[in-house]
């Protein structure tokens, strides 16, 4: 993957927005000292080019799940990016990363219950055609996650039809 | 994370809920185009997000790709701990800026951290000056990650604003 170029005004307004997308074009504007067109057109390049999304991240409260699992995957080298693909359809599954390593795919989801991380990799996963050894793991502990980072995928470049 | 969040009770009702969605679809929708799709007033929709923000429940928030900083060459890597106590080493791997999430887990290993590096050239430094300086390291297994299918995490620990 190419490395895009960004200059500073481009890091100061990921830095700005990465704290509060909500923050109004007019506000940010003055702040960096630049028109609202600027502000404008910068953050529509920066959507378009698939370097940030905006999200609303809510805390456990709402969604009750609270407890992030990986499950560790090794499928038949030959079948790598389906098996992933058909992983990343499963509706519970939050990231599907293709490592070389011991395991090929990763899986990374958020539960409730160990019941629920159970029903995934046994149930939902083991069987996909391709698939031939699951392991799961559950962080017991978070000691840092920088939610600012993330890889936007198609997926969240189109705003996804939710509901 | 203060602990307090981890136990709060913080109620949605369907109207939190359903502003959520909005911001899902735009986060950059302003509140009197939230409150007309709803139904509501936009002093409503700007109480409702200023509510579960206070909470620690929600942020809108701009997420940037790995790619935008640079980061070119992402490792996963299970770290087995001897000798030390696992949120010890944990933690002082957290402190480490090249590791940009690290969690205690359960299992063969005894750490998960993912590793965000500019390019392979880093790794050396990582490794021989950074990771062999840390003490209770019995083994490293790494995991070049060559492709990301999805990366969708839209519940997260929520931490105060500085």
């Amino acid at each position: 993957m190419p490395t895009p170029v960004l200059d500073t005004l481009d890091h100061q307004l990921i830095d700005l927005l990465s704290r509060d997308a909500r923050v109004s074009n007019r506000k940010i504007a003055a702040e960096l000292g630049v028109t609202e067109g600027t502000v404008r057109g910068r953050i529509k390049r920066l959507q378009q080019d698939g370097l940030i999304a905006f999200t609303a991240v809510t805390g456990f409260e709402m969604a009750r799940k609270s407890r992030l699992a990986f499950i560790n995957v090794q499928a038949d080298v030959d079948k790598v990016r389906d098996v992933a693909r058909a992983i990343s359809e499963l509706p519970q599954i939050n990231a599907v990363l293709i490592t070389m390593g011991q395991f090929n795919i990763t899986a990374m989801c958020l539960i409730e219950e160990l019941d629920a991380l159970v029903e995934i990799a046994s149930d939902q996963i083991l069987v996909i055609q391709g698939v031939h050894h699951v392991e799961t793991s559950i962080a017991v502990k978070t000691m840092k996650y920088n939610a600012k980072m993330a890889k936007i995928t198609s997926l969240q470049a189109i705003p996804a039809d939710q509901d | 994370m203060p602990a307090s969040d981890m136990t709060s009770t913080f109620n949605f009702d369907a109207t939190d809920v359903n502003i959520v969605a909005q911001l899902r679809l735009d986060g950059r929708a302003n509140n009197q185009q939230i409150a007309e799709k709803l139904g509501l007033t936009a002093t409503t929709v700007s109480t409702r997000i200023k509510r579960m923000e206070d909470a620690n429940q929600l942020r809108v928030v701009a997420v940037s790709d790995f790619g935008a900083h640079g980061f070119n060459f992402l490792l996963r890597i299970a770290v087995e701990v001897d000798g030390r106590p696992a949120s010890e080493v944990a933690q002082e791997l957290a402190d480490l800026p090249q590791v940009f999430a690290a969690h205690i887990v359960t299992g063969r290993y005894d750490i998960d951290m993912l590793v965000a590096l500019h390019d392979f050239d880093d790794l050396s430094t990582l490794l021989l000056d950074k990771l062999s300086t840390v003490r209770g390291i019995r083994s490293l297994t790494p995991a070049i990650v060559v492709d990301i299918i999805k990366y969708q995490f839209e519940v997260a620990p929520i931490e105060d604003r500085d």
